[in-house]
């Protein structure tokens, strides 16, 4: 075992370096492959400011830092990414996101019957309420698989995988020492592909069911702890002309960990969207209720850190980039959270009197989560509370009485000629701090957006970005202002500010100033910028991790060839 | 320490041959096979992104994502005078993950646009290509060979996109 990891390692790292020894350019030839990859480089000087409540850090500079190399032959595949974490930007510093080493090697062969991976992998089965492993570098997480995987078709339509592996659990190697593992298998069935009928009709149908298993050691004291927790989910798709409807039911049974102050309850999840769209006009539904469903590799993971995590629970309210309520944004609750969601995008028709020449684009959307349904069970007379028992019972179909998040937001885009473009956005948010930051009750707010570009001639655009936060909760008001000038198609500068006027303590009325000048040509990007960034929260997709205040210069590059 | 002797030497062969101009025969790359999702769910391998000899162009978005929206409505306004005069055809990938992929169609739909669109919900298309972030924008000659990436958009970048485009129609 350890020697098939070291030789599989061993054998990415020699077959890039020849490569490299060549001399290379963008997409480098290797007999009949081709070399691709990129590189990423997140660096920061910090300044402490107490005001802001930047502290003083050991290391004033500090970098995140990878580079991904790639082979490709026909349908052979190798890679390999090396991280250099070891002096991280302060915020993966404290997620413990720090070390160094090559976290990524895989060897890949596919071809139309038969694909085969071993290595590390990323892999989702349905909307990846079994399992899901993905990385995303702004939040620091990646949760692949170190093993194999084998992907089958056996005939047109039908989908087979198989997965067996460890999970990585940010810069610990010693994978061989670990007593957990995960494997999982996946069938799907497109009934549009087998039954060409259908497909003439207008339909598109397809099936699928999952199974995920965890083995995990015991050597708990108190309890007997299940050392395999098993997940299964069905799932269904149907389209009909513009109409689709998208469903997955998974279960798991009893897990007791962490994040459930280990209770021996089974866990469940319905996640469910339904669609009509036509050419211009188009409403989304969806639907997510989560019950006890954190699912990791090691029972022991705390809830508020998204490590070695199986399944994905998606949030599916709307994703903002707006600066002013992004710290706001709804954090998924795996363990408990039933919400609805509902978009409409509309486009008054191009050359009518209302729409204007190029048409106007409105988008409406309403989003609110609450807690599920409990009532709990007596607690249990060993441990002193819940742990131990089933810890409460919950009406699948009633809603929990506590709110955690609302959502109603109106957004309306206007191009009115060929230089003047307008974005104009309200928001009425509702934000349960108590449950979603650990603090705070519930926040209140009303944001208002407005996005102006001018594009002067085909070579030079300026685009100004203002906001208006107001709440009487929590920091109070904010507004802020960005304006960013770009020459195109190599040059973009911007200076904006955020400005927490609305303060109850007149101390910290502070402006959170930033410039920032940025370079591009081809796929390389340089950036450069200065000044603060508030404490906060930041979400990629529902998943979010606190960022602390800091002060500084930062420099930022990525390309890829 | 081995691994970080390995990795200097990586870097250091990279930026020297960064000085040296390719002198064999440029062989460029083609779109890698894999599979993501069609908007009807079905499965869809990337090697079937074709576009019968003419030109083709890929942009990977997000309905997140403000730049790309910015960059895939400017092209929307004038996309039909683009197909009309060279036949170009423009699948739009999108990166929306679970969380926001079923947006996806109603969201094109809701903006009247034409372009080929595919999902691509767990980044495996996004990490083939080696693409850090999005916006990012290629173009495919007939034979289905990347002739032109980039990151990021600006205002009026567009144009230059076309300017391409109508350069490999012209080629012929």
């Amino acid at each position: 075992m350890r020697f098939l990891f070291r030789s599989l390692k061993t054998f990415v790292f020699i077959l890039a370096f020849i490569s490299f020894s060549s001399p290379l350019k963008a997409q480098i030839p290797v007999g009949k492959g081709t070399i691709s990859g990129d590189f990423m480089l997140n660096g920061m000087f910090y300044i402490p400011d107490s005001l802001i409540g930047a502290d003083k850090v050991d290391s004033k500079v500090r970098a995140n830092s990878y580079m991904y190399l790639q082979y490709t032959n026909g349908g052979f595949t190798a890679g390999m990414r090396y991280e250099f974490y070891l002096y991280p930007l302060i915020d993966f510093e404290d997620i413990g996101y720090k070390g160094h080493g090559i976290t990524h090697y895989f060897a890949d062969y596919k071809n139309d019957f038969i694909q085969v991976t071993a290595g590390t992998f990323y892999e989702q089965f349905g909307s990846g309420l079994t399992l899901r492993t993905y990385e995303d570098k702004y939040l620091g997480i990646d949760n692949s698989l170190l093993g194999a995987r084998v992907k089958v078709t056996p005939y047109k339509g039908i989908t087979l995988k198989g997965v067996w592996g460890i999970q990585r659990k940010n810069f610990d190697f010693e994978y061989l020492k670990r007593k957990d593992h995960v494997r999982g298998i996946d069938g799907e069935i497109s009934l549009t592909e087998l039954i060409p009928q259908m497909s003439e009709k207008g339909f598109s149908t397809s099936l699928g069911a999952s199974f995920v298993s965890k083995y995990e050691k015991d050597e708990d004291p108190t309890f007997i702890l299940p050392q395999n927790v098993a997940t299964w989910g069905a799932r269904l798709n149907f389209g009909w002309k513009g109409l689709r409807f998208e469903g997955e039911y998974a279960r798991k049974i009893n897990d007791p960990n962490a994040t459930n102050e280990y209770i021996y309850k089974p866990g469940d999840a319905l996640f469910a969207s339904l669609t009509y769209s036509m050419k211009g006009f188009g409403i989304s539904t969806s639907f997510i209720r989560a019950d006890n469903m954190d699912f990791r590799s090691q029972r022991g993971t705390p809830a508020n850190l998204a490590l070695l995590n199986i399944n994905y629970i998606p949030a599916i309210n709307r994703q903002y980039s707006y600066q002013l309520i992004s710290n706001y944004s709804y954090a998924s609750q795996p363990n408990g959270q039933v919400g609805a969601q509902c978009q409409i995008n509309y486009q008054i028709p191009k050359k009518t009197k209302i729409g204007g020449k190029y048409g106007t684009d409105i988008t409406l959307n309403y989003a609110r989560y609450h807690t599920i349904d409990k009532t709990m069970l007596p607690i249990d007379s060993i441990t002193g509370s819940q742990s131990g028992t089933d810890g409460y019972t919950s009406n699948f179909f009633k809603w929990g009485k506590e709110l955690l998040y609302q959502d109603l937001g109106v957004e309306i885009s206007r191009k009115f000629d060929k230089r003047w473009k307008l974005i104009v956005a309200y928001n009425w948010l509702i934000y349960n701090m108590e449950v979603l930051q650990g603090h705070g009750g519930m926040f209140h707010g009303h944001n208002v957006a407005v996005d102006l570009t001018c594009k002067i001639n085909s070579k030079h655009a300026l685009r100004l970005e203002a906001q208006h936060l107001y709440s009487k909760d929590d920091l109070g008001s904010w507004v802020y202002a960005m304006i960013e000038y770009s020459i195109n198609p190599h040059w973009f500068i911007s200076i904006g500010d955020q400005w927490n006027y609305g303060n109850a303590d007149k101390s910290r009325r502070i402006h959170y100033y930033n410039i920032s000048a940025a370079f591009a040509i081809k796929t390389t990007r340089i950036a450069l910028s200065y000044g603060k960034t508030r404490e906060g929260i930041l979400c990629v997709g529902g998943v979010c991790r606190t960022v602390p205040a800091s002060y500084g210069l930062g420099l930022s590059v990525t390309t890829s060839f | 320490m081995k691994k970080l002797a390995l990795l200097i030497l990586l870097i250091s062969c990279t930026l020297l041959s960064f000085g040296q101009e390719e002198t064999k025969e440029k062989k460029l790359a083609t779109i890698p096979s894999v599979d993501i999702k069609a908007l009807d769910g079905q499965s869809f391998n990337t090697i079937n992104i074709d576009n019968d000899g003419k030109p083709i162009i890929i942009s990977l978005w997000a309905t997140w994502c403000k730049p790309c929206i910015a960059e895939l409505l400017a092209i929307a306004d004038v996309y039909d005078e683009w197909v009309e005069e060279t036949g170009v055809k423009l699948y739009a990938i999108s990166i929306d993950d679970v969380k926001t992929a079923a947006r996806v169609e109603p969201f094109v739909n809701g903006k009247n646009w034409e372009y080929e669109v595919l999902l691509d919900i767990n980044s495996d298309f996004k990490r083939a290509m080696n693409v850090v972030d999005v916006p990012f924008l290629c173009i495919l000659n007939g034979n289905r060979e990347i002739v032109w990436k980039h990151t990021s958009y600006a205002p009026g970048s567009e144009e230059e996109v076309y300017e391409i485009v109508k350069g490999l129609v012209n080629q012929k």
